[in-house]
């Protein structure tokens, strides 16, 4: 083995960036061992979406320039977080397009797209695509005409492609898949046309699926007796359509859950309705759940829980724990031990007007009268919510939970809905308080008890998705073009540029020729920036 | 039978319900009543009550400028106006869709509601008040306040009432920052730079590190955030002065008369 190694060392230094290089399970493992690479949707299994790079730093941040733009062929809500691996860019193009970049100059390498029927249905988001997951040497994509495909990572070239579930009936994909070992993990969206959601596993070489859990549970199972009034389970919703995390050595996947359906008429359906709005700790073997904690039992405003859930250990009255924390759209931020699943520390993180507080064990003690009625009735947060698909990011150094936070209400209505497959199954809806009414901010929160250390302001009640650095940065961007750096510690802004249009793009950094970068895609086109 | 044209339109429009998967048939009285439910909940804050317009326009007129069919309405409701503040509304199930379609229409079975005053008299007013001094109607005037040439179609005369007795109240909602988040435009701002010099004027864009400003000579000025020391939003106030003294009621009548009256091209 001792003569292996060094041979290795010279293939990769003779082939750079042209080596379209295998990514094993255990470099994903190790994604924080190699920052010139970004391997993994959220940078690594933890979703802490941090960067080891410290080249671009507080000192010299001021000095960055573009590098390279890539501009989209067709318009569309870019929201994609590209993988990096060994000098080319994986990145995704609206609605469900991926497209390789030499990663040096942003010309394309390959691009595939697939066929999307004219009908396809996609209720609940845009038509977008956030990303890519690389394991070995294929890239898998998902499709808002609900498949999952498998392309071979030098050429394109389609391996295989399954449909996960039927669009039809409106299951659709947006999110980028998990590669795991041996594995593809992917859940769905679709809750508001009364799917029954799931997280499915399929296997890396053939796409035959391995097991599915569904979200939902069926008469029979545990968490049933949650969903009252008749067959309400069936049309339950609890899509699942931002990407999990991964703890390789508790063997733990955890997937978030999103609202139950219909979203805002809680009628159909009494009861807590398990596992909407919930985080689920589910073992990758087999996809049986360990344990489950639900942030808003019974919701009735919209607050999937689906927004990404962080993985960091830190010590908490004096024993070190394995925790896990998520900014939830119901304007509270949750610290929970990872392996059991308990309820460390939760405090709100936005201005909430629908809950007293949580009780010692998470659970939210809500107000009475708030729930959506035909008149109307005004609630903080929004019915975007106080987070969403926007990437928070949490910094080692620092110990921050870096999460964009919405400043928002909405007068929420209560409706009627009768279920029928492919057709919206909302019952009601809601009008934002917008304009200059509304904002949002920059916030760092103490990661183990969510106390804010300091907040930046942003203008409009965007979603701002956050990277931060070994530099000492938090790069992000603003509804109104702004792509960002303020300083990790104190929140002073160091560093901005105007893209030309909103940035819905999610920031990440990698390095070539030894020389750091950090992307993020705003209005049709990528930017590339870096050092001069 | 011979069709005439008006049966002739009615055809295609209900074809255009096929295609979309909305039943067509006659508006029914329960279709109605659910569509203004839904109405209410969703469209008055800028359509007004009963679509009689507001911030904006009215739809209580036979013809609409941009849905002249029932087909090309549900695409307006699902998928909004680009580059206004009618933005999409993607979460009615299709039987809402129908419900909200039978509504709107049941609004233009009203001839507008007669506006009362006399629109020449109002021309009148107009011109003694020298509002053209800042506002633009058909190419001529000034241009610190918004242009006036279609306000009769974009505002209802309860909202250019409320614009002439208190303009501060009545700021346009804008979509130039980011469509359909409603930012007031014409916002009056007053800025101390750190340097000590001070700007007062009108907004016309922000983002969050930088603003853009008018001020009454029409000067434009830049300014970074971070050189600020002040940064007053006067929410509620207008550079237009407000009316309601200086104006006998039977002349603000006649001058909403007026602007009532100005179409522009539709």
């Amino acid at each position: 083995m001792k003569t292996l190694i060094p041979a290795i060392l010279l293939a990769s230094l003779t082939i750079p960036a042209r080596g379209f290089a295998q990514v094993p399970y255990d470099r994903i493992v190790k994604a924080e061992s190699e920052p010139s690479n970004w391997l993994t949707y959220a940078g690594s299994y933890k979703s802490q979406r941090y960067t080891q790079l410290d080249q671009i730093n507080k000192q010299n941040v001021t000095q960055l320039k573009p590098a390279w733009v890539y501009q989209l062929r067709a318009g569309g809500v870019f929201e994609t977080s590209p993988v990096v691996v060994d000098g080319v860019m994986y990145m995704t193009e609206p609605p469900s397009t991926v497209t390789a970049l030499d990663v040096r100059t942003g010309r394309p390498l390959w691009s595939w797209t697939p066929k999307i029927p004219d009908d396809v249905i996609v209720i609940g988001s845009p038509p977008v695509n956030r990303g890519v997951a690389v394991l070995d040497n294929m890239v898998y994509a998902g499709s808002i005409a609900g498949h999952l495909a498998a392309l071979d990572a030098k050429s394109g070239a389609l391996r295989w492609d399954v449909a996960v579930d039927d669009n039809k009936i409106g299951y659709y994909l947006t999110l980028a898949p998990l590669a795991i070992d041996g594995k593809i993990i992917v859940g769905v969206s679709g809750a508001e046309n009364g799917i029954r959601g799931f997280v499915d596993a399929y296997d890396a070489k053939t796409g035959k699926r391995v097991w599915r859990r569904h979200t939902i549970p069926a008469p029979g199972e545990p968490g049933n007796e949650t969903w009252g009034g008749k067959d309400s389970w069936k049309t339950g919703g609890g899509s699942t359509w931002l990407t999990g995390s991964y703890d390789p050595e508790l063997k733990l996947l955890y997937w978030q859950v999103g609202n139950p359906g219909p979203d805002w008429n809680g009628d159909f359906r009494p009861g807590d309705n398990l596992y909407t709005c919930s985080v689920l700790a589910i073992n990758p073997d087999d996809g049986s759940m360990k344990w489950h904690f639900q942030f808003t039992p019974h919701d009735t405003h919209d607050w999937d829980a689906n927004e990404t859930v962080v993985l960091f250990d830190a010590t908490v009255n004096g024993r070190p724990r394995k925790l896990l924390a998520q900014a939830n759209r119901n304007g509270f931020y949750y610290v929970l031990d990872r392996a059991t699943g308990e309820f460390v520390a939760g405090t709100p993180f936005v201005k909430q007007t629908w809950a007293e507080g949580l009780d010692a064990k998470g659970r939210p003690v809500t107000k009475p009268g708030l729930d959506p009625n035909p008149e109307g009735i005004l609630v903080y947060p929004s019915i975007q919510g106080a987070a969403n698909w926007h990437a928070p990011s949490y910094s080692p150094k620092t110990n921050l939970f870096y999460q964009t936070a919405v400043e928002m209400g909405t007068i929420y209505y209560k409706g009627e809905a009768v279920y029928k497959p492919g057709i919206g199954f909302t019952a009601g809806g809601g009008r934002t308080i917008n304009g200059d009414d509304a904002w949002s901010a920059v916030r760092a929160l103490e990661a183990t008890t969510g106390k804010v250390k300091w907040e930046f302001k942003l203008l409009s009640a965007g979603r701002s998705s956050l990277l931060s650095t070994a530099g000492g940065l938090v790069f992000g961007g603003t509804e109104e073009g702004n792509f960002f750096a303020l300083d990790a510690d104190t929140g002073k802004p160091l560093w901005d540029t105007q893209l030309g249009a909103n940035i819905r793009g999610i920031p990440v950094s990698f390095a070539v020729d030894g020389k750091q970068y950090v992307a993020i895609a705003a209005g049709f086109a990528l930017f590339v920036y870096g050092l001069p | 039978m011979e069709m005439t044209k008006r049966w002739m339109s009615a055809s295609i429009a209900a074809l255009g319900f096929v295609v979309l998967a909305v039943p067509a048939g006659a508006q029914s009285k329960a279709d109605i009543d659910g569509g203004k439910l839904l109405f209410q909940g969703m469209c008055t804050e800028c359509h007004g009550a009963g679509g009689a317009g507001g911030d904006a326009p009215s739809l209580n007129r036979p013809r609409l400028l941009h849905a002249p069919t029932d087909a090309a309405l549900v695409n307006i409701i699902q998928n909004g106006i680009p580059n206004t503040a009618m933005p999409r509304v993607r979460r009615f199930s299709e039987a809402e869709t129908r419900q909200l379609v039978a509504y709107i229409r049941s609004l233009g079975k009203l001839s507008d509601a007669k506006i009362p005053g006399d629109a020449k008299k109002g021309a009148e007013i107009y011109r003694s008040l020298g509002c053209a001094g800042c506002h633009i109607i058909g190419g001529q005037g000034g241009n610190l306040g918004p242009d006036l040439s279609d306000i009769g179609f974009m505002r209802g005369p309860s909202y250019l009432r409320q614009a002439i007795v208190d303009p501060g109240a009545a700021l346009p909602k804008g979509v130039l920052q980011v469509p359909s988040r409603g930012y007031a435009e014409y916002l009056p701002l007053r800025i101390v730079t750190k340097q000590g010099g001070e700007v007062r004027g009108i907004r016309v864009n922000e983002d969050s590190f930088t603003i853009q400003v008018r001020d009454q000579a029409g000067k434009f000025y830049s300014l970074r955030k971070t050189d600020l020391e002040l940064l007053e939003k006067q929410t509620g106030k207008s550079l237009m002065p407000g009316f309601s003294t200086r104006l006998m009621p039977a002349e603000l009548t006649d001058l909403v008369a007026y602007l009532a009256s100005l179409q522009g091209e539709q």
